[in-house]
């Protein structure tokens, strides 16, 4: 029997290790009930956003959607539709990620780049849920109530991991 | 994989995510405004002369057809919405008003009459001036 | 899961509207939809005042039917024989009487004797169908000049001066009607109900603690455009070139034509007037918005003024709206496009 060898770095291993990180978050927030359904809090948000930040976006984009893939297969929800949501809001997000990480990083801080990442992230799953799950004209009246949510849990998320960055960046000085 | 260069961090948010802050907010209110300003509907009743011949969910997707005088009118009922979909009436005015979706809307056939009324938890009237 | 959740949203919806003690009925009367809501009464009575009301809208209709044999078609007969005068009730003379006021109020713009007119046009069907008319004839109709003041009313005796009146009271018995049903609801003490003939709707009391709401509809959507409150005693009526029309080329052809033209009005979508309480506030809510349609844009404030109407809304046919000072105050828009684009009019 061969064994294949794959040569990693240090950094490969630190990847491996945020992304375990993430889905151990997916895992806590799949078990708690949430208040109200489709509503979560999206705390895995907080890794892909520190790895945007200091690993670059091609990292967290992988680093995102192993996450929505290794979630669902350990959920046993691999291709369900909750899976599917999932992935339609990472994948959203990450458009939104990708354009926002170029404003100007002195004026907007994580925080403005987790709140779009939430709205982008909770549009990909209306998306969803209008077209495939629910066709149904009802669905528009549950969006104010998923906006908010997402401005709510985006400032949360942004500034823990704002926080995060910076104390990070302190430690190392 | 190189890392990228340190960024200058801050605690608190910077002015341009208070700009972010506000215009989310403004957003979401805008969002309850618009999507909010209607009840959507949830059921049809439709009524065949002096008779009401049911009240329908509207959460289906099924297709009627309700006699008149003329003949049959085929109503549809498609996931919150309802319309005529063939009348037998010469003007076509109740297949020309297309879909309904709020409650209190109304659609009516005179010729053959036969009316479509949306009933939601609530109309935003009670009677309708046309 | 979310599914549960809309049903959940729904329910707790529903559950705050308790039970409220309301009456409504509806039935097709006057070729029309008539309905009736009535607030505050048991089940049992407010039926009864309903059929009641609902038998002499029946009534009305078939003493007033324009092409139909009735009491107005065999009137219309003799004028147009013009042999010797013919007997009238008393009630048909007065809203004659009423009517020939009121054609004289609008300068001509209301003028039910021009049955010949609208018959030419094809709207004396219940079906009718797109028609090319004849233009000769409709410049003869128009030159022949019909006139409601043609119409002499003497002992119980109606004639007419001349063989070209015909009258259609399509513009004034809905109108009528209304009047007649708020008399018989406070005779029989109703305290609040809402009628509602084809669109033309009059308010007594209130809906619960609230004023009755009524909507507008939108002359292009399926949905209503405004909504309003039509406290005790007021009514509103619209006329509209959505309600009775044909297309013919691509051109719309309404209901409402001008007496002076003879041809259809062209340019405006909807005119929606409302009335405060006075002994006719239903005749007048179907009679008013008629010279408002008719008259160019400019002379619309004229037109409305003449009328007494302080409240109107028309909606012209590039879907640009006008609204009055007092109305604007009263509307309440639901079509967001609309209220961007709703202008004041100066009077």
């Amino acid at each position: 029997m061969e064994i294949i060898l794959i040569k990693t770095t240090a950094e490969d291993h630190h990847i491996a290790k945020l992304t375990a990180l993430a889905i151990g978050l997916h895992l806590l927030e799949a078990v708690f009930p949430s208040p109200l359904p489709g509503v979560k809090p999206g705390i895995a948000n907080i890794v892909t956003l520190y790895v945007l930040y200091e690993y670059g976006f091609a990292t967290a984009a992988w680093v995102s959607l192993l996450r929505v893939f290794a979630s669902s297969l350990l959920l046993g929800q691999f291709l369900s539709p909750t899976f599917v949501l999932s992935l339609s809001g990472a994948l959203l997000s990450l458009v939104a990620l990708f354009l926002a990480q170029h404003l100007p990083k002195k004026t907007f801080s994580a925080i403005s780049l987790s709140i779009f990442a939430a709205f982008a992230h909770i549009a990909g799953q209306l998306i969803i849920v209008r077209l495939w799950l629910i066709p149904h004209t009802g669905v528009m009246y549950l969006i104010p109530i998923f906006a908010l949510a997402a401005l709510f849990f985006g400032v949360i998320n942004g500034l823990i991991t704002a926080n995060l960055l910076t104390n990070l960046n302190s430690r190392l000085k | 994989m190189p890392k990228n260069t340190r960024l200058a961090f801050n605690h608190k948010p910077l002015i341009g995510d208070w700009l972010v802050i506000v215009a989310s907010m403004v957003a979401v209110a805008v969002m309850f405004q618009q999507f909010w300003s209607f009840a959507p509907a949830s059921q049809l009743k439709i009524r065949q002369g002096n008779q009401i011949i049911g009240t329908y969910d509207l959460n289906q997707a099924r297709e009627l057809r309700i006699k008149g005088p003329l003949g049959e009118s085929i109503i549809v009922i498609n996931n919150g919405q309802a319309r005529f979909k063939q009348s037998p009436c010469p003007n076509q005015y109740c297949v020309h008003q297309g879909w309904l979706s709020h409650a209190g809307q109304v659609a009516i056939c005179l010729p053959n009459q036969v009316s479509l009324q949306l009933m939601g938890a609530k109309s935003k009237y009670d009677s309708l001036n046309y | 899961m979310r599914l549960f959740f809309l049903f959940l949203l729904a329910c707790l919806t529903a559950s705050c509207n308790k039970p409220e003690p309301l009456y409504t009925t509806q039935s097709y009367v006057f070729g029309t939809l008539v309905d009736i809501s009535i607030y505050g009464e048991t089940d049992a009575n407010s039926q009864d005042i309903s059929n009641q009301i609902i038998r002499e809208f029946q009534n009305l209709h078939n003493r007033l039917h324009a092409w139909r044999p009735s009491e107005l078609s065999s009137i219309n007969h003799a004028f147009a024989r013009g042999d010797t005068p013919i007997s009238i009730k008393p009630d048909l003379s007065a809203m004659i009487q009423d009517a020939t006021r009121l054609s004289a109020q609008t300068n001509g713009a209301f003028n039910p004797a021009i049955g010949g007119l609208i018959e030419e046009w094809g709207f004396h069907h219940d079906e009718f169908a797109p028609k090319k008319v004849d233009e000769n004839k409709i410049k003869s109709l128009v030159k022949a000049n019909p006139q409601m003041s043609d119409i002499v009313l003497e002992d119980g005796k109606a004639f007419s001066k001349s063989s070209s009146v015909q009258l259609d009271l399509g513009g004034y018995a809905k109108g009528y009607a209304l009047d007649i049903a708020l008399k018989e609801l406070n005779k029989v003490g109703v305290k609040n109900a809402l009628i509602n003939i084809g669109g033309n709707i009059i308010a007594l009391g209130k809906h619960g603690d609230k004023p009755w709401r009524v909507g507008i509809q939108h002359p292009r959507k399926p949905s209503a455009i405004a909504a309003l409150d039509l406290n005790s005693g007021w009514a509103i009526g619209t006329s509209g070139d959505y309600q009775r029309y044909f297309e013919l080329a691509g051109k719309r052809y309404c209901h409402i034509i001008d007496p002076v033209t003879g041809y259809p009005v062209q340019g405006v979508q909807a005119v929606t007037v409302l009335i405060p309480p006075q002994n006719n506030t239903g005749v007048l809510s179907d009679v008013a918005s008629k010279p408002i349609f008719i008259a160019n844009p400019e002379n619309r404030a004229q037109a409305a003024k003449n009328m007494h109407v302080e409240n109107y809304l028309v909606i012209d046919s590039d879907s640009k709206i006008s609204i009055s000072p007092s109305m604007a105050k009263r509307i309440i828009w639901l079509d967001k496009d609309a209220e961007k684009h709703a202008l004041s009019i100066q009077p």
